[in-house]
């Protein structure tokens, strides 16, 4: 007998159904949208830097340094009497275009490689599911900083380090629903037709792992923006007179008996960015994890 | 087909009726707007009587089963009746706390996949002991002796040397085996049976039935059986009552609901059951949808499908009325049905 | 029993193999000649291949594999370049600050982390779920070295409770107490943090599953169906991951270490970037391999311990 279970109407696309869910996420959890709305101010706010400096932020100014915040320097001057506030700003570029590319980079090699792997299957999947899962059990601060170690401190190798302890958790979370995906009917179907495998990976495959990618891929930016800014301040940064947020803290802190404020600064701003990049990626995970959601 | 029960004719007597269910009605709220998914049914349950639910996924049977037992998640589940009396108790009264002393002591409930339904980190000896833990009061010892001696009730092999395993260990089902002894550790007064040999293969199905008849012959508790299939029902079942959409559009005592199906839902399913005692060349089914739980139509939830409606199935919702002189065989529709149907109309209309 | 731990560490060592391989690699693919950065633009061609000499370089690459794989297999780590010392020997004496803190960490981190992520979850969608989601949150985004500051700026110097700076006096217990004090809690709130959310997302997935709705049916007290039936079930992934966290307080120790000026491994490799120490910085990747591969293993062994699935395969 047809027993159909509850209604079935005309299944929606997958896009539809993640703009559907996404549209949700922010009605339901305001502090997703909160998140959201932070970054991207301090996104605008690096993009914009030059406009809204107010000084030079490598100008060093000896007679003005050491000094608290004023009406002259919003937010104080550092060792060599350079803006603290303007330093900030262009900080923010750095950190963000860091892990800008370093995530990007990683959502990208790491997404095919995840593909490749569970798409696969057998011993191709086990051997690189091994290389991943030791690189992955690896503290990302310890390999990001052999890497730097190896390579040399500038932008270049800190976003080569930074991009790879990410690329493991993207092969990940890709896998998984390819996984999924490979053992569907369609597929089947594709191959019955003749299909080359790399266009049933990246036409049919890939298009349902993005959602899951996405979402973890913020989440994984403030990972990297912080591994960033520890790795500045360990002294493996973009080196010095280039403002980089770890690299602020660094040098504050050895004034930070008398001068706190040079280290406080770069500090929330670190909070801030990595704090409402979680927000958003936490609530943009919540909405797609079955389990956390409302019934 | 599996030989008849010997199903009672048993008197219309009140003292006989341990479960008496009155104008059920549960809803859900889904996406923010609350729709019933049982409607306003009411049926009864006698000492030692198997009474089959029997209907298609999301038909409202299991929800009623959760719904007497008080287990429909209150966040977002709602529960009203006129009455759930079982013996001199209206359950719909009693506290959290007074609700717990019914489950598993006087009404106990067997759900349907027995691989998720047991705790895998606790032994199955544990779990069956424990509602005597709670319930009878008993101490470790006494409790693990009765366990043990139910797990060999119900049939599990060397059961004292498996009394400490862990679920994962046993197969579909002896799990159900191990279900059905934590259900009688208290000697309950009812057991509703959930879909329980749904996901057992057909050889452990029958075993598992025929426990369950045989050891409702001896403790004489009565016995809620959930299922979709017609063919199961026949094997254990004293009545049936068939439900579609969140009401009950016929019930009858099982004899007579093979004898004469009445209601075009139930004559369906009766033909789409495969046979093997028949040469049949197609098998039958029934076009069209269960309507979804929010989207039930105005009138007869099945008209949609049943291929005899007439106007004034669209518009009024049929109620359950005997069809036969001893009253105890009741359908739910407007053509097949015994009403006066001038009248009816005139008031649809009117 | 005995067999499942076998496997375990059988598995292990082709694992450890493997990294031990892949740092023998990566130290010699690396562009440019080791014995250039150590001794720096101005050396001369003879000290040059005096270092390739005394770093092995010259040697065939089989050569050079094989004794590299069997000294980091027996514990020979090379010296330091700088003071001479075995590596070994360095990291065993700094090995004890770095454990108590992590250990003191872990425990801080279980204690105050367990119970908020139970209570959250037990109060899902409530007041209390969202703060203890949201303070978790900000627990998370904090980089150890960010909060380590802003305590030691308000405990250490506003409020003089604690030495800014250590003093390395492991006598007496007071002593000894206040110099972990801070860095114990810079690394014991991220564990906080990490725990809390996973016990909760735990336990919401345990509560959802059938066999509570079964010890339900049954009439099981509520209370017991928290802590004997669900909690049971709900603490194995979090145990688990317990291992996964370890590895993110070894990084961050690194952090907690140069801000509160406390010994230990990450103190050892950031002297050694900073001196350009390069067996150092080799000895130091093969004790982290060593350390990752071991926690990985207790892990494991600990996830076979605690879910009976497992156990009585």
């Amino acid at each position: 007998m047809t027993s159909n279970t509850e209604n079935i109407p005309m299944p929606k696309s997958n896009r539809a159904l993640f703009l559907e869910q996404m549209n949700r996420t922010f009605r339901s959890n305001k502090l997703t949208g909160v998140g959201a709305a932070i970054f991207l101010l301090v996104v605008l706010a690096a993009i914009f830097a030059p406009l809204l400096s107010t000084h030079d932020h490598i100008d060093q100014n000896i007679l003005n340094r050491l000094e608290g915040p004023s009406d002259q320097f919003l937010m104080g001057t550092d060792a060599y009497g350079r803006d603290i506030y303007s330093r900030l700003l262009h900080g923010a570029r750095i950190s963000l275009i860091i892990g800008g590319v370093a995530i990007i980079s990683a959502m990208i090699i790491g997404t095919a490689i995840g593909i490749i792997a569970g798409y696969y299957g057998g011993r191709t999947d086990d051997v690189i599911m091994q290389f991943n899962d030791i690189l992955l059990s690896f503290p990302t601060l310890i390999l990001g900083l052999i890497v730097v170690a190896m390579l040399g401190p500038n932008m270049q190798n800190m976003i080569i380090a930074i991009s790879l302890t990410s690329i493991p958790g993207f092969t990940r979370i890709a896998r998984a629903p390819t996984i999924v995906i490979r053992e569907r009917d369609f597929i089947e179907a594709c191959r019955a037709l003749g299909y080359r495998d790399w266009r049933i990976m990246v036409y049919h495959i890939l298009p349902n792992v993005l959602s899951d990618v996405m979402v973890m891929a913020s989440l994984w930016l403030a990972t990297a923006i912080r591994t960033e800014a520890s790795l500045s301040f360990i002294g493996l940064g973009v080196k010095p007179p280039e403002a980089t947020w770890g690299g602020m803290i660094r040098e504050g802190f050895e004034n930070i008996l008398d001068n706190p404020w040079l280290s406080i600064f770069p500090g929330l701003a670190i909070l801030l960015v990595v704090f409402s990049l979680n927000l958003l990626g936490d609530g943009l995970r919540d909405a797609i994890d079955p389990k956390t959601r409302e019934a | 087909m599996h030989t008849m029960p010997n199903s009672k004719q048993s008197r219309e007597s009140d003292t006989d009726i341990i479960l008496d269910v009155r104008k059920l009605r549960t809803s859900f709220r889904i996406t923010g707007e609350w729709h019933a998914a049982v409607r306003d049914i009411s049926f009864n349950l006698r000492r030692n009587e198997t009474l089959a639910l029997v209907g298609e996924s999301g038909c409202g049977k299991s929800v009623t089963a959760l719904s007497v037992l008080g287990l429909v998640p209150l966040q977002n589940g709602r529960v009203e009746a006129e009455r759930i009396q079982l013996g001199e108790h209206n359950l719909q009264g009693l506290s959290e706390e007074e609700m717990r002393e019914i489950r598993g002591n006087r009404i106990s409930m067997i759900f349907q996949e027995p691989m998720t339904a047991l705790n895998p980190v606790l032994t199955i000896g544990h779990q069956v002991a424990e509602t005597l833990l709670y319930h009878r009061k008993m101490n470790k010892e006494e409790a693990n002796k009765t366990a043990l001696e139910l797990l060999d009730k119900v049939k599990i092999p060397s059961a004292s040397s498996r009394f400490k395993e862990y679920p994962h260990q046993f197969s579909g089902g002896m799990r159900q085996r191990v279900m059905i002894a934590m259900a009688l550790a208290c000697k309950p007064d009812i057991i509703l049976a959930d879909e329980p040999t749904t996901a057992l293969d057909v050889t452990t199905q029958s075993q598992i039935l025929a426990l369950l008849n045989e050891l409702k012959q001896d403790s004489g508790m009565s016995l809620i059986f959930i299922t979709h299939n017609l063919g199961v029902v026949a094997s254990i079942a004293d009545r049936v009552a068939v439900m579609y959409a969140g009401k009950i559009v016929e019930i009858a005592y099982v004899n007579s609901l093979f004898a004469q199906p009445t209601h075009p839902y139930t004559e369906a399913l009766m033909l789409s059951i495969p046979r093997s005692d028949r040469d049949i060349k197609t098998l039958h089914s029934i076009s069209g949808q269960v309507p979804p739980i929010g989207r039930i139509p105005d009138g007869c939830s099945f008209a949609a499908r049943c291929g005899l409606e007439q106007p004034i199935c669209r518009k009024l919702d049929p109620t359950l009325k005997p069809i036969d002189v001893g009253l105890t065989h009741e359908v739910a529709c407007w053509v097949r049905g015994d009403y006066n149907l001038t009248m009816i109309e005139e008031h649809a209309n009117g | 029993m005995f067999t499942f731990i076998c496997r375990r560490l059988i598995i292990s060592i082709p694992t450890l193999l493997a990294v031990i391989s892949i740092i023998f690699t990566l130290v010699r693919i690396v562009p440019g000649d080791p014995a250039q950065t150590i001794l720096g633009d101005q050396a001369s061609a003879s000290a040059l291949d005096a270092m390739r000499e005394r770093l092995g370089l010259n040697r065939p690459l089989l050569e050079q594999y094989f004794d590299f794989m069997g000294s980091a297999l027996t514990g020979d780590w090379g010296e330091s370049m700088v003071t001479g010392k075995p590596i070994l020997g360095e990291v065993v004496n700094v090995l004890p600050y770095t454990l108590e803190l992590t250990f003191v960490a872990v425990i801080f981190g279980v204690l105050t982390g367990l119970p908020l992520g139970i209570w959250s979850a037990l109060h899902r969608n409530q007041l209390i779920d969202y703060l203890v989601r949201l303070t978790t949150l900000i627990g998370l985004s904090f980089p150890a070295f960010v909060s380590a500051i802003l305590l030691l700026i308000v405990f250490a110097i506003n409020l003089g409770w604690f030495p800014v700076i250590s003093s390395g006096g492991r006598d007496d217990v007071i002593g000894w107490f206040r110099d972990l004090a801070m860095p114990a809690l810079t690394l014991g709130t991220i564990m906080t943090a990490y725990i809390a959310r996973v016990t909760r997302s735990s336990m919401l997935g345990v509560l959802s599953e059938d066999y509570i709705r079964t010890a339900r049916a049954k009439g099981v007290p509520n209370n017991v169906i928290i802590w004997h039936h669900a909690l049971r079930n709900a603490l194995i992934p979090v145990v688990t991951m317990i291992g996964l966290f370890l590895g993110v307080l070894v990084g961050n120790s690194v952090l907690t270490e140069i801000v509160f000026n406390r010994p230990g491994l990450g103190k050892l490799i950031v002297g050694a970037l900073g001196q350009r120490d390069y067996t150092m910085l080799q000895g130091l990747m093969v004790c982290y391999a060593f350390i990752i591969i071991f926690i990985n293993m207790l892990t494991d062994l600990t996830y076979g311990l605690i879910d009976p699935r497992v156990k009585y395969q």
